[in-house]
């Protein structure tokens, strides 16, 4: 199974503070051992929501909304993509992930979906397009 | 630069209604268009909030609770992650995006080594590099 593995923003992350050394030593180390335990597949950290925007889709209409956004705790600072065996397998690696950041902070994960998840809406169309999409962002993240 | 594109859950989606077939085929033909511009480095989508959990960080006590959660609309459904010449040009490519309906999507720049300026030391970017390598040349 494939999850995302979203770390929340906080004040801290939407202020813009850099890591401290010793967390970004931390989570090298860690992401090393993902690697090395052949489970990641991709990740990144986000810059704050002020460096951000939203686009607001309504009928053929588009208004484009400038951050910083309000809702800090709701806000994603970074994510990883995971290849895991089961759910319990990505709570057990996130258990042993450092703090991510300098207070408290939450870590959601989320299975993705899979084609076969689509079940009687995918097309052998929508399937081929899924397959170049898969190919096209393989090792990416 | 990189830039994530964040699509927020609505009531269907955390419902884990299918999207309208329509839909999914014009979304097929849109991430098409983002491959042959050159611009599409991933797409996913993510299954309902009841489907997964999340986990409080506070000292080293791991508190978790699963899903789902309430608030619909600041949750994720999904993501792409594309590679731009600028921030505008994601923009206009998301301008393009066949949604219809009350949608909003976020869009972020994603951190590269150069942000972090002096933290970044040869070591740690080699160590960096080699990571990516390795991970890139796993199959699957």
């Amino acid at each position: 199974m494939r999850f995302m593995v979203m770390v929340k923003a906080t004040k801290d992350s939407e202020a813009g503070a850099p890591p401290t050394q010793e967390l970004l030593e931390a989570m090298m180390a860690y992401n090393e051992e993902l690697v090395k335990a052949g489970i990641m597949k991709g990740g990144d950290g986000l810059q704050p929501s002020s460096k951000g925007a939203r686009v607001q889709f309504d009928g053929a209409k588009r208004a484009v909304v400038d951050g910083p956004f309000a809702e800090t705790k709701e806000l994603v600072a970074g994510y990883w993509l995971w290849e895991c065996a089961s759910l319990d397998e990505a709570v057990a690696w996130v258990k042993r992930c450092p703090n991510p950041m300098p207070g408290p902070s939450e870590i959601e994960i989320r299975p993705l979906f899979e084609l076969a998840d689509f079940g009687e809406i995918v097309t052998p169309e929508t399937a081929a397009q899924w397959d170049r999409l898969k190919a096209e962002s393989e090792g990416q993240g | 630069m990189r830039v994530m594109v964040l699509v927020k859950a609505s009531k269907d989606s955390e419902a884990g209604v299918m999207p309208d077939p329509e839909v999914f085929a014009k979304m097929g033909v849109y991430n098409e268009e983002l491959i042959k511009a050159g611009i599409l480095l991933a797409a996913e989508g993510l299954q309902p909030t009841s489907k997964g959990l999340r986990m409080r960080f506070s000292g080293s006590e791991r508190a978790i609770t699963d899903g789902p959660f309430a608030e619909t609309k600041e949750l994720l459904a999904g993501f792409w992650l594309w590679q731009v010449k600028s921030f505008d040009e994601a923009v206009e490519w998301l301008k393009r995006a066949p949604f219809d309906g009350n949608t909003e999507i976020e869009l972020r720049p994603v951190f590269e080594m150069e942000d972090f300026g002096e933290m970044v030391t040869p070591e740690r970017r080699e160590r960096k590099e080699n990571l990516r390598a390795e991970f890139e040349k796993r199959p699957g």
